[in-house]
C-alpha cells in the first residue's frame, strides 16, 4: 500500500472527487491538521443539506427493504435532483409501511381468530343443545394440559353455584391445552366470572370488533373473516409486488444516486484546507498507483498534484490490507477471508492454502470416481456463477480438489471404493482398506511438513522484527524434524545408529528454543508435537470414506435382487460422497486455521473499502455474501 | 473366539466409543450455543464451525487407537 497526498485548487474539490469515487482506488482518511491547514467546515446551508441527504437515505432504503426484493441498480448512476428523489422515496416509504402495517394487522387478527377455533365446535354443540346463545354470557377459558383435576374441581365449584343453569365443554387444541367453554346464563355471569377469577383459570378476550355482537353473530362473523383473510392478504402482497414492479428499480437507482452524493459530501469532510487550496490523503494499493496518479492527472486538470506520503510518517497498523495472489491462487482468498485479515505487512497465507488445502482433501477423499462427480460439480457451478462471486471461487476450489481427489485415486488404485481393484486398477503406493499404518505415517508426515512450513513462514515474519523470537521459532521447526528423525530412526525407518546423534542435537536445540521463545516455550513445543499427531483425522476421515464405499459396493451381493442392491449401492455413494466433501472440507479448514495459521498467522488487518460508487460497493458486497 | 480376543475387540471398541460419547458430549454443549451466537452475529461462521469441529478430534485420535489396538492385536 501506498499512501498518497492530493493537492489542488479548492474551488476543483468536488469535481476532484467526483474523478477519486469514478475511479474507486483511494481509501481516504483525514490528514493531519496544521496551523495552515484546517478541515473544510460545512456552512449551515451544507449542513442543512447533508440532512435532508440523509433522511432520503434512510427512507429509500426503508423502502427497499420492505419492498423485500433489491433490483440491481444502474452501474453508474446518473444523478437525480434531490427534491424529486425525496419525493418518491418519501412516498414510497410510506405507502409501504402503510402496507406492511395492515398485513400486521389482518395477520395479528387471523392468529387471534384461529386461537378461537377449537371453540367453534363447542358453540356447535351448545346451539344443538337448543339454548338461545344471544340471552347466555359465554367465556373463553384455556386450560393446562395436565389440568383434568382443575376441571373436576370448577366444575364441581360451578354446579355449587349456580345448579345446572350452565355449560361447560372442553376441546383440545393443537398445542396439548385444553379449549374450554363456559355459557351461563346473563344473570349469573358475575357469579361465574368471580369463581372462574378465583379458580386462575385463563380466560380469552374476544377480539375488539366482536366484543359489541352476540355469540351466534361472533361465530359466524370469525368463520367469515377467516375465510377472508387469506384473500385479504393476497391482496395486498399482490400490491406490494405490483409496487416492486413499477418502482423498484427507481428505488435502487435513488439509492445508488443519493448513497452517491451522500459519500460525497462525506468525503469533502475529510479534506483540509487552505484559504486557497484543499489536501487530501488516501491508500492506495501500490500497484495500480502510477496507473491512478495519470488517470487523475488527466481527470483533475491543472494545478493538481500527488505526492506519496513517505513511510516513515505512517504507522503499520493504521494501513489497510487488500488480498493480492496471482489468478491461479485468487479462488483459495475466500478460505483465508473467513478469517480476519491478516495485519498489514504479515504472510498472506493464501499461496500456501492453495496448495495443501485441496492436496490435503485429495488424500482424504482419495477416489477416481468421486473426484470425477466433484469436478462435474464444480464445473456446473462455475459455468452458472458469474465472475468475481465466492460462489464462482467455491466452484475453483472445488475443481482444484477434485484434480487432487483423482490423482490420490490413482495413487490408491480406488474408483467407488474397492470397485476400481475388480476392473484392475492396483494401488501405486497403498491399499487404504488394508495398510492402515502406512496411511497413518502419510498422513503424520505430511502434517510434519505442514506444520514445518507453519514455523519457518512465522520464523521468517519474524526475523524483520524481533530476531531472538524469530531464532526460537526457526529452531522449533529444526527440533520437530530432528523428532521426526529420531522416531523414523527408533522404529528402524532409518538406520538405528542416527538415533543417539539426533536426540543429543535435539536436546542441545533445547535451551536455543527457551532462549528464543521463553520459559514457556517446551509446552508449546509439546503443543506443537500434538498437533503434529493432529494430522491423524486425515487416516481417519480417509478410511472411513474407504470404508462406506466398499459397504456400499457390497450391498449389490447382499439383496436377493441384483437390481434392488444396485439401487442401494447408488444411494449409498450418493450419501457417501455428500459425506465425503462434507467432512475433508470441514477438517482441512481446521487443519489451516487451527494448526497451520496458528504458527504465523496475525489477524488485525483493515479491510480496505476504497472511496468509489455504492453500486460497485454493492456489488463488492454481493462477492462477499453470494 | 477366546477370551483374549474378546478383551481385544471390547478395548478397541472402548478405545472409539468413550471418546466418541466424549465429543457427543461436547459437541451437544457447543452446538445450542454455537447456533444461538449465530443468530446474533452471523459473521462468527467459521469459528463456530472451528469450535464445532475441535471435539470431533477426540473421536479420531481414539479411532486411530481403536485400530492401533486390533492391528497390534492382529484382529
Amino acid at each position: 500500500m501506498s499512501r498518497i497526498r492530493m493537492l489542488g485548487p479548492k474551488d476543483q474539490l468536488q469535481s476532484c472527487l467526483g474523478c477519486v469515487q469514478e475511479l474507486g482506488l483511494v481509501q481516504l482518511i483525514e490528514p493531519a491538521e496544521t496551523e495552515s491547514l484546517r478541515p473544510l467546515g460545512l456552512t449551515i446551508e451544507q449542513a442543512h443539506h447533508v440532512r435532508s441527504v440523509r433522511n432520503v437515505v434512510e427512507d429509500v432504503d426503508t423502502a427497499l427493504e420492505l419492498l423485500g426484493v433489491t433490483p440491481k441498480p444502474p452501474k453508474a448512476a446518473e444523478a437525480l435532483p434531490l427534491t424529486k428523489a425525496a419525493l418518491i422515496a418519501g412516498r414510497s416509504r410510506r405507502q409501504l409501511e402503510a402496507l406492511a402495517e395492515q398485513r400486521q394487522g389482518l395477520e395479528e387478527e387471523r392468529a387471534l381468530i384461529l386461537k378461537f377455533r377449537p371453540f367453534f365446535s363447542a358453540f356447535r354443540k351448545i346451539g344443538d343443545s337448543g339454548l338461545n346463545l344471544d340471552e347466555i354470557r359465554v367465556f373463553y377459558l384455556v386450560l393446562r394440559e395436565d389440568g383434568e383435576q382443575e376441571l373436576r374441581r370448577m366444575r364441581a365449584a360451578l354446579r355449587q353455584a349456580l345448579g345446572d343453569g350452565f355449560e361447560l365443554l372442553s376441546q383440545p387444541s393443537e398445542s396439548g391445552e385444553s379449549a374450554m367453554l363456559l355459557a351461563v346464563p346473563t344473570a349469573d355471569a358475575a357469579k361465574a366470572e368471580q369463581l372462574l377469577s378465583e379458580a386462575g383459570v385463563q380466560s380469552l378476550s374476544l377480539p375488539d370488533q366482536f366484543e359489541e355482537e352476540g355469540v351466534s353473530a361472533t361465530i359466524r362473523r370469525m368463520r367469515t373473516r377467516l375465510d377472508e383473510l387469506p384473500e385479504a392478504l393476497a391482496a395486498l402482497e399482490r400490491e406490494r409486488a405490483r409496487i416492486a414492479r413499477e418502482r423498484g428499480r427507481e428505488l435502487a437507482w435513488i439509492q445508488a444516486s443519493v448513497r452517491d452524493h451522500l459519500a460525497t459530501v462525506e468525503a469533502m469532510e475529510k479534506a483540509v484546507v487552505t484559504p486557497r487550496a484543499f489536501v487530501l490523503e488516501g491508500w492506495v494499493p501500490k500497484a495500480v498507483q502510477p496507473d491512478l496518479e495519470r488517470r487523475l492527472g488527466l481527470c483533475c486538470g491543472p494545478g493538481f498534484e500527488i505526492e506519496t506520503v513517505s513511510s516513515e510518517e505512517w504507522a503499520g497498523d493504521t494501513v489497510p490490507v487488500v488480498l493480492n495472489n496471482p489468478r491461479l491462487f485468487r479462488p483459495f482468498e475466500a478460505i483465508t477471508r473467513m478469517m480476519p485479515l491478516p495485519r498489514y505487512g504479515t504472510v498472506d497465507p493464501t499461496p500456501f492454502v492453495a496448495v495443501f488445502f485441496p492436496m490435503f482433501f485429495g488424500v482424504v477423499l482419495g477416489d477416481i470416481g468421486y473426484g470425477t462427480m466433484l469436478a462435474a460439480v464444480s464445473l456446473i457451478l462455475r459455468i452458472r456463477s458469474q465472475a468475481n462471486t465466492t460462489l464462482r471461487s467455491v466452484s475453483e476450489i472445488g475443481l482444484a480438489c477434485s484434480l487432487f481427489t483423482i490423482v490420490f485415486g490413482f495413487l490408491y488404485g480406488e474408483l467407488f471404493g474397492d470397485l476400481g481393484h475388480r476392473i484392475g486398477l492396483h494401488p501405486l503406493i497403498f491399499n487404504r482398506e488394508e495398510a492402515f499404518f502406512p496411511f497413518l505415517g502419510f498422513a503424520i508426515a505430511l502434517g510434519l511438513v505442514h506444520i514445518v512450513v507453519g514455523l519457518l513462514v512465522g520464523a521468517v515474519q519474524m526475523f524483520r522484527g524481533d530476531k531472538r523470537r524469530a531464532i526460537g521459532k526457526g529452531m522449533a521447526a529444526v527440533m520437530v524434524v530432528l523428532i521426526a528423525l529420531a522416531l523414523m530412526a527408533a522404529f528402524e525407518m532409518l538406520p538405528e545408529r542416527f538415533f543417539t546423534p539426533l536426540v543429543i542435537t535435539a536436546l542441545i536445540a533445547l535451551p536455543v528454543l527457551i532462549i528464543g521463545e521463553g520459559i514457556l516455550a517446551p509446552i508449546e513445543f509439546v503443543s506443537t508435537l500434538g498437533n503434529v499427531l493432529s494430522y491423524a483425522r486425515i487416516m481417519a476421515v480417509g478410511t472411513a470414506s474407504v470404508m462406506m464405499a466398499v459397504v456400499a459396493n457390497r450391498m449389490v451381493g447382499a439383496f436377493g435382487s441384483v437390481v434392488v442392491g444396485i439401487l442401494f449401492a447408488l444411494v449409498f455413494h450418493l450419501i457417501n460422497f455428500v459425506l465425503g466433501v462434507f467432512s475433508p472440507t470441514i477438517h482441512v479448514l481446521r487443519l489451516h486455521y487451527v494448526e497451520f495459521f496458528g504458527k504465523f498467522y496475525s489477524p488485525g488487518g483493515a479491510q480496505y473499502r476504497p472511496f468509489r460508487h455504492w453500486s460497485a460497493r454493492e456489488s463488492a458486497s454481493d462477492e462477499r455474501s453470494e | 473366539m477366546n477370551l483374549e480376543m474378546v478383551f481385544l475387540y471390547l478395548s478397541a471398541a472402548l478405545a472409539v466409543g468413550i471418546p466418541a460419547l466424549a465429543t457427543a458430549w461436547a459437541q451437544s454443549r457447543i452446538g445450542p450455543a454455537a447456533a444461538a451466537a449465530l443468530a446474533e452475529k452471523p459473521e462468527l461462521t467459521v469459528t463456530v464451525v472451528l469450535l464445532i469441529a475441535i471435539p470431533e478430534t477426540l473421536a479420531i485420535l481414539g479411532f486411530v487407537i481403536a485400530v492401533l489396538i486390533l492391528m497390534q492385536g492382529g484382529g
